[in-house]
């Protein structure tokens, strides 16, 4: 049917090392975004303080991540703070860029899921003898987390294909990078791409499934 | 049933007859553009002057096909990593792309005879003390992905046991990572090392040794099938040594001194 | 920092990445947001089952890297397909794919939104609107599609960014030509995230304020 013969074998053999590979994206993507949810929340924080200095951190922060391409977020994080003296591997360089662009995501959709919580909540609690930041933590921010669950779970999916990005600052682990390494030996682009492939679907598949099943553990809607 | 397969049968035959006639070396000619896939930040072999526009090696190597085919050269900038996507996709017609001809990568695609050779040189940042290459063990090393150089110091690395390589996507961001002091050292051909310790673009860098590696003979490349294409190329070669053009080339771009033999003695090719 | 080898030609030159990365972004969002508006009604008037092949495909679409997209777009319809598109071309047809497959998605949710007010998705894009209105349901679905649509415009914008494996010359790539030539990496990659952020900055807030406007009204 096409003038093409595919050679799948050469692929499938390196099926192992793509796996491998696999493992470290979802390390990586699982971190950033543990860390970027713990830095979206410091930065909503941030916004409500009411200093102008901490608010104007957290809405710089979020309009670069939301307003530049993730890869110059990366490339910056390891080319760009090395003009500085400062060095990251390219493991960390990646976590760096992804976690802040996680981060910038998220706290713009807890911004939004704030304005689903009535503020009377949060002063009935104040009024109950709760501090301000009591109140955050026990009143506001469990139902912030939970209004933002389904945009958490988008993040997390492009957390893991944004992995595939850290090849432009050296990374050859994570599954982009070892699908990389295995083309420049063998040149069969097509198969161990399409192999790739098959493994990042199902790997966004498999964390779609859970973060249903947790949202149905956790919620009980 | 069979009506289906008739159809099926007979639309395969409609498809397939068209481009059965006429080869790539006939599509070139007819086209009457030359499409070269050239690694631009690979300097002296391809790169930009002050315009933006491509010179080099290469891009002289492919002007000088492009005259001999009676066609107007195209240069597409490639890195390494997606030079043989942009041969395999057909948005180039050959690879002149300093491509080595390895025996893994000759089953996907076809090489001509080699038309340079380099000898790879160990570089290093001035602040890390290395006498020679075997200095490397246990340090940050990098390459450019894809490249002769890479697959054979990631080999060395894992062999050592100890240190880490990176790959970047190109030979600028190696020796950017090498003079941000983010590598200790790097391979790469001497031409290149030699060029870019020279051109002062990258401070704080030396070259320490020679990597004791097979001479990297690289080639042209074309799809695999193309072997009137494959046979033009390997007549080119050999007249463009022939007539003296090689030398002038390399004395162009590389710099004094003998170019580098391209025929190994006691084998034929 | 200030002290640099940068000259106008270099400016232009980046200016003509800039181009090409609008270039790029219109014609894929353009395309994208038919084919994205197509796919979206057919999946709502058809119900799950029938539209499910659909539905897979614009799955897979969001479900892997845009990276491997491009460059398995690309080693197919050359390779395999021998079809010998530009690489521009080739960036076109997948981002557009990639495009409606978010839009379909969009369209299909705004659709949704209309009968059922208090749906969490629209309460975390901060909407409401009054009941009495569901009957008018483009209006309604607009309102809630745009500002998603708005987004994933600039999305695209930033994704672009990835055409350089198809040799594409868009903007990063551009910038990442000159820091080859000039060795000057943060004051490059300053100025073209610059660029990025001129454009992409003051859409995002067009977005916001229709948002917010059409929430209170």
């Amino acid at each position: 049917m096409f003038n093409y013969t595919f050679q799948w074998k050469q692929a499938l053999a390196r099926l192992p090392q793509m796996l491998d590979g696999a493992v470290v994206t979802m390390q990586v993507a699982l971190l950033s975004m543990a860390i970027g949810i713990a830095l979206a929340v410091v930065l909503t924080l941030f916004r409500l303080s009411g200093s102008r200095i901490l608010s104007g951190i957290a809405t710089s922060w979020v309009e670069i991540a939301r307003n530049t391409p993730a890869l110059f977020q990366i490339y910056m994080a390891h080319f760009g703070v090395a003009s500085f003296g400062i060095h990251f591997s390219p493991w960390t360089s990646l976590l760096l860029g992804i976690t802040f662009n996680n981060a910038g995501y998220l706290a713009e959709n807890f911004r939004g899921a704030l304005k689903a919580i009535p503020d009377t909540q949060a002063r009935a609690g104040r009024s109950l003898g709760l501090s301000e930041l009591q109140a955050f933590r026990f009143i506001v921010m469990p139902q912030m987390l939970r209004i933002s669950f389904l945009p958490m779970t988008n993040q997390m999916v492009w957390a893991i294909l944004m992995t595939s990005l850290g090849v432009t600052v050296g990374m050859n682990t994570d599954l982009y990078g070892v699908t990389q390494d295995l083309n420049a030996l063998t040149f069969r682009t097509f198969e161990l791409f399409a192999v790739a492939a098959v493994i990042f679907y199902l790997i966004t598949k498999v964390i779609q499934l859970g973060a249903r099943l947790l949202a149905r553990r956790m919620f009980r809607y | 049933m069979k009506f289906a397969s008739i159809i099926a049968a007979a639309v395969a035959t409609a498809s397939m007859a068209a481009p059965a006639l006429a080869d790539k070396l006939d599509d070139i000619i007819a086209s009457g553009k030359l499409r070269c896939a050239v690694v631009l930040d690979f300097p002296p072999m391809g790169s930009r002057d002050a315009n933006n526009q491509p010179i080099g090696f290469d891009v002289d190597y492919c002007n000088d096909l492009a005259a001999a085919l009676g066609v107007q050269a195209e240069i597409v900038e490639t890195t390494f990593p997606e030079r043989i996507p942009a041969l395999v996709s057909g948005q180039v017609d050959i690879g002149v792309a300093s491509t080595s001809d390895t025996l893994e990568r000759a089953k996907t695609v076809g090489f001509s005879i080699p038309y340079y050779a380099f000898e790879n040189a160990v570089v290093a940042n001035d602040k890390v003390e290395m006498a020679d290459w075997e200095g490397m063990k246990g340090k940050t090393v990098g390459a450019t992905a894809g490249t002769y150089e890479a697959i054979w110091l990631e080999g060395q690395v894992k062999e050592w046991g100890e240190g880490q390589f990176r790959p970047y996507q190109n030979q600028a961001d190696v020796f950017l990572a090498l003079s941000q002091g983010q590598l200790d050292a790097t391979v790469s051909t001497v031409e290149v090392a030699e060029a870019n310790v020279k051109s002062g673009n990258f401070p704080g860098i030396r070259i320490v040794d020679k990597a004791p590696m097979v001479p990297d003979y690289v080639a042209l490349i074309a799809l695999r099938s193309e072997h009137g294409l494959i046979d033009y190329l390997n007549l080119f070669i050999n007249q463009q040594v022939r007539t003296g053009r090689y030398a002038e080339l390399y004395a162009k771009w590389v710099g004094e001194g003998e170019p580098a033999d391209l025929t190994i003695k006691g084998v034929y090719r | 920092m200030f002290d640099t080898a940068l000259s106008a030609n270099d400016l232009i030159f980046l200016a003509k990445g800039a181009g090409m990365t609008i270039f790029v972004t219109l014609i894929a969002v353009f395309f994208g947001t038919v084919l994205g508006i197509v796919f979206g009604i057919f999946r709502y008037q058809v119900g799950p089952v029938i539209a499910a092949p659909l539905t897979f495909v614009l799955d897979v679409f969001r479900s892997i890297p845009l990276l491997i997209q491009l460059v398995l777009a690309n080693a197919f319809l050359g390779m395999v397909l021998r079809l010998g598109l530009s690489g521009l071309t080739v960036a076109c047809i997948v981002l557009t794919l990639y495009t409606s497959a978010y839009c379909a998605e969009i369209v299909r949710g705004a659709i949704e939104s209309v009968p059922q007010p208090v749906r969490r998705a629209a309460r975390s894009l901060g909407l409401s609107w009054r009941q009495d209105m569901t009957n008018i349901v483009l209006p309604l679905a607009i309102r809630v599609g745009l500002p998603s649509w708005i987004g994933l415009s600039l999305g695209v914008m930033k994704d672009s960014a990835l055409v350089y494996v198809v040799q594409v010359t868009e903007l990063l790539k551009s910038t990442q030509i000159l820091i080859t030539r000039l060795q000057e990496p943060l004051l490059l990659l300053m100025i073209c995230g610059a660029f990025y952020f001129l454009i992409s900055f003051p859409v995002a807030r067009l977005g916001g304020y229709l948002e917010k406007r059409w929430t209170h009204d």
